[in-house]
């Protein structure tokens, strides 16, 4: 049954994308008189803000799982199987 | 699943999700924009072949290494290629469009300002590709 409602989904998905793209896709209108220059420059400063915003974040995340959980950590827990006897 | 909330997956999932929503929409849509040509663009038919650009304007008129247009027209280039793949760009004003033999390409734009702009070839195409160049004359409005 759930099967059956994943494959309905997808389904719907894929009759859906099309429907939108033609929805607002270009039609016969005329556009209008814009400078490219300005909407691509544009486009791409706005992604980069995007980019080094999550690049910062993912990379201060990772600096901070590093520090966070060195072994000399103050709060450091050493997990169950340090300094187990192994031969136990 | 053991012993641990994970709402804090679920969140940076959705986030995730909702940039590459967001930037894929702004992308789209500067997409739609300068794909969408005025009404009463004048098509330019711009033929590449190694190692020079060819011009065609709507009244037969022919121009073979530059490009005279007018500021504040819109134009459409139709692209096409005799030989093989080269790529029209007129880098001051960000036209960028693949020739390929065998197919129209079409992209627009409309000059703002009167100056001389370099006209290139960004595919490399052959041994003179470096040298297969143009200018782009953006003249006043004559009416």
């Amino acid at each position: 049954m759930k099967g059956m409602f994943e494959l309905l989904l997808i389904l719907a998905v894929l009759v859906m994308i099309p429907a939108v793209d033609l929805a607002f896709a270009a039609g016969d209108e005329p556009g209008e008189y814009l400078d490219r220059r300005v909407i691509i420059w544009n486009l791409f400063f706005r992604m980069m803000t995007v980019a080094f915003t999550v690049g910062a974040v993912v990379a201060g995340t990772m600096i901070w799982l590093v520090w966070r959980f060195r072994e000399s950590h103050p709060k450091a827990k050493p997990t169950a199987y340090e300094g187990t006897d192994w031969s136990n | 699943m053991s012993g641990h909330s994970n709402y804090p997956e679920w969140i940076y999932v959705a986030v995730v999700i909702a940039l590459m929503a967001w930037v894929g929409a702004e992308a789209w849509n500067a997409e739609r924009l300068v794909e969408h040509i005025p009404e009463g663009a004048e098509v330019i038919k711009v033929t590449g072949q190694q190692w020079f650009w060819t011009f065609e304007h709507e009244d037969g008129t022919k121009e073979i290494g530059e490009l005279h247009v007018e500021v504040g027209k819109a134009y459409k280039f139709e692209i096409m290629s005799k030989d093989v793949i080269h790529s029209f760009n007129i880098h001051d004003y960000v036209v960028l469009m693949d020739a390929v033999p065998g197919r129209v390409n079409t992209v627009w734009f409309a000059p703002t300002d009167v100056g001389e702009h370099d006209i290139q070839c960004r595919e490399y195409c052959g041994l003179i590709h470096y040298n297969m160049r143009g200018t782009l004359y953006v003249e006043e409005a004559s009416t």
